[in-house]
């Protein structure tokens, strides 16, 4: 396991240390407002006193939040992205910045604040040379703690589209990668620590009195201008004018066109591509972030689109692709563009012995037999309204016995012959290898979910060079296609980025 | 000698209770005034007012012939020395960072002038140089009270507020600190009003000595006339063992 983990970090380690700059500038950049907000704050109730109460039950109370929740109540006012993540943290960090803040302030002995009162001090004064540095060894262990805190906490960041070593943790949960999940956690526990004992070498070098302050203003000033060039430098020299943002939802095959699409957009044209993967809540933040121009494209299911996005009630076949296009445009200003050809939506699939064995094909040569057949799902096909009962009601099928499984099971059990029948969706990465036969919705009980390309129409009329690269891939890819990258993801562990170049230089579409 | 402050009718009260009552004194410029009286009788309210810690709410005092309420607290306080009880220093700064707070508040940034006011001081109050970069927690009790003293007087200020600045070192280290303040008074010429409630230590130091009780003036005199002529039996009683 942790001989894995390490030869993961070490095979990727471009991918890895890109993301863990980007978790040391979302979380410092964190870290810098809050201590400056939290400490002004602090410093304000420790001086209006009657306002201290209120203001730590509010600081306290947002520290309860659920960090989900947090975020859900952020993204309508500040969208999705490094923003979003920013705030959240400085939020959290509040409560041990002010709390130290206004602790270690209030606690200075009133002995002392007299004889520097009495001595001519103002108030200015005496908050600055005889209050603030002796209640720092409080507020720093305050600031302490709110960076190892604020570092773990980052790992979030990346549920809403921030970048970040949580990338790492999302992707390897949404594409089956464990080893990926732990490498991305390793890292972020490791740059905790890191900055702790830091920050604790820091504490003793301050305490020790006297020599020393200066060693550390050295570290600090290193620190900061390594991010500063890092982070502020490219913003300036790197046009940002031409660079197109790519969204994908958090599911494996999603991953895959996405690096599928910033290989061939950035091979066949000028344009650089910005692409971030799986983000959180998928198609609802990746709307919001396509409503704010924070994305300019994104691939996406007609189906998903027709309900979740249009909130169409009613099933969607792709009869009314027309209709959805057009109210795409009139609704948001953008349009689908570029269908893959497969179509990612539910089905049902028989081991091919059966298969050849009853001659079956579609559903209704299923319901025929069903009588013989055990069908497998797990627990929740049972109880969805879509689920089993209306799929059986529609088809007529009346299966010999039903049996709960779980998801990841059902292709050991089919193999083992433990069931004969069982739910599937048309991409499924297990699907490829396995010896079964899927077999054909034939009264379109599932809605279809053909997977295209959403953008912004804006964006096709800056750069209509695009449109050229997204047509290039329609129809493409088929539903086993599709099945093989996500088995090749999921299950032999290649990266998203290499079955997409695989993909490309198979169909010619680029060169080694 | 002219008179350097002056209280007129001053009382104060803490919600109903009375702390001073019409209090009315003069104080002569380079007088050392010892004010004596039992727990709770108002003496250390008193020594507030003068430098506006505290308020009064009637009356007035003047410095100078100048109502204090007319100048700004801070360039007043910064014009009267003041030490408090075990002379607090501030645990934080080094001992030259000490003495010389007032001046850096007020020089700003003449350095050089407050370097010298910090040589001056520590060598009036009888401390080593090498002690310049040390920490308060690494003197010693007698020392810190020193530094306290210095710290006091390190901007001349001509009035100096002394509130039980001795009262935390032991009975060896209080008589070579009272012997200092002496010769420091006699030096400077500077006016001090010292809170103790050690009567000893009142005829010891005191060129003039107030004594309180429960908010009013019970006697204001030289120590012999004290001794010699008691105003009340209050007094007798307190001085019966001298």
């Amino acid at each position: 396991m942790i001989i894995q983990i390490f030869t993961i970090l070490f095979e990727r380690k471009n991918f890895f240390l890109d993301l863990l700059w980007q978790h040391i500038y979302i979380s410092f950049t964190a870290v810098i407002i809050a201590a400056v907000i939290g400490l002004g704050i602090g410093i304000f109730i420790e001086r209006f006193r009657c306002t201290s109460k209120i203001i730590l039950s509010i600081v306290n109370f947002m520290y309860t939040i659920p960090s989900i929740a947090l975020l859900g109540f952020l993204i309508p006012f500040s969208g999705i992205g490094n923003k979003t993540a920013i705030i959240a943290l400085i939020i959290y960090a509040m409560l041990p910045m002010v709390r130290n803040t206004y602790i270690g302030l209030a606690n200075v002995s009133p002995a002392i604040l007299e004889a520097s009162e009495g001595m001519g001090s103002t108030k200015w004064q005496t908050l600055f040379r005889i209050k603030f540095p002796l209640a720092f060894p409080v507020i720093f262990s305050g600031f302490r703690s709110m960076v190892t805190m604020t570092i773990a906490l980052a790992g979030i960041a990346s549920f809403i589209g921030a970048g970040g070593l949580g990338v790492a943790i999302y992707r390897g949960i949404t594409t089956n990668n464990f080893v990926m999940t732990m490498a991305g956690s390793l890292l972020i526990a490791l740059l905790a620590i890191f900055f702790d004992v830091i920050l604790n070498f820091g504490e003793k070098l301050l305490t020790k009195r006297k020599k020393g302050k200066y060693l550390y203003n050295i570290i600090i000033g290193i620190v900061c201008i390594a991010i500063l060039i890092k982070f502020i430098v490219p913003t300036f020299l790197v046009p940002v004018s031409n660079t197109i943002h790519i969204a994908t939802k958090p599911m494996t095959e999603q991953y895959i066109l996405g690096e599928m699409l910033k290989e061939l957009i950035e091979h066949d044209t000028d344009l650089s591509v910005k692409l971030t993967s799986g983000v959180g809540g998928g198609t609802t933040n990746i709307q919001l972030g396509m409503e704010s121009g924070k994305f300019d494209l994104y691939p996406e299911y007609t189906g998903t689109g027709w309900n979740q996005v249009l909130k169409e009630k009613g099933l969607y076949t792709e009869k009314l692709f027309e209709e959805m296009n057009k109210k795409y445009q009139k609704d948001f200003n953008m349009m689908w563009y570029g269908m893959y050809g497969f179509n990612n939506t539910y089905g049902l699939a028989v081991s091919k012995k059966i298969a050849e064995k009853y001659n079956l094909r579609t559903y209704s040569d299923l319901a025929a037999v069903s009588d013989k057949l055990i069908f497998g799902a797990e627990y929740d096909f049972f109880e969805r309204e879509d689920g089993y009962d209306a799929l059986s009601r529609t088809y007529h099928m009346n299966f010999s016995s039903t049996v709960d499984m779980d998801i990841g099971l059902k292709y050991q059990a089919m193999k083992d012959e433990k069931i004969d029948v069982m739910n599937i969706f048309t991409t499924d990465g297990q699907l490829t290898g396995a010896d079964v036969t899927v077999l054909e919705d034939d009264l379109s009980f599932y809605p279809s979910y053909k997977a295209g390309n959403i953008v912004r129409v804006k964006t096709l009329e800056t750069y209509p060079e695009l449109k050229n690269v997204l047509l290039k891939l329609e129809g493409i890819i088929t539903d086993s296609d599709m099945a093989e990258m996500n088995y090749k993801v999921e299950t032999m562990k290649q990266e998203p980025g290499n079955v997409a170049h695989q993909f490309l230089l198979e169909h010619r579409f680029v060169e080694e | 000698m002219k008179d350097k402050i002056i209280f007129k009718d001053i009382s104060k009260t803490y919600g109903n209770k009375e702390i001073l009552k019409n209090i009315n004194l003069k104080i002569e410029e380079g007088e050392f005034i010892a004010i004596l009286g039992p727990s709770g009788c108002g003496k250390t309210t008193l020594l507030k007012l003068v430098n506006r810690l505290l308020t009064f709410d009637k009356g007035s005092i003047l410095i100078d012939g100048k109502d204090i309420l007319e100048s700004n607290p801070v360039d007043l306080r910064r014009n009267i020395g003041y030490a408090i009880q075990g002379s607090i220093l501030f645990p934080h700064m080094t001992i030259e960072q000490n003495i010389s707070y007032v001046p850096s508040l007020l020089n700003g940034n003449d350095k050089k002038r407050t370097k010298m006011a910090v040589y001056k001081w520590l060598k009036i109050v009888g401390l080593d140089e090498s002690l310049l970069e040390r920490y308060p927690d690494e003197l010693s009790g007698g020392q810190q009270q020193r530094v306290g003293i210095a710290r006091a007087l390190a901007a001349s200020p001509d009035i100096l507020l002394m509130d039980e600045p001795f009262s935390a070192v032991d009975e060896i280290t209080r008589k070579n600190l009272q012997d200092e303040i002496i010769r420091i008074q006699k030096e400077t010429g500077i006016t001090i009003l010292f809170v103790t409630h050690d009567v000893e230590e009142a005829m010891r130091l005191g060129t003039k000595i107030l004594i309180l009780n429960n908010g009013s003036i019970e006697q204001f005199d030289v120590p012999e006339n004290i001794l010699s002529n008691p105003a009340s039996d209050f007094i007798k009683e307190l001085i019966k063992y001298q």
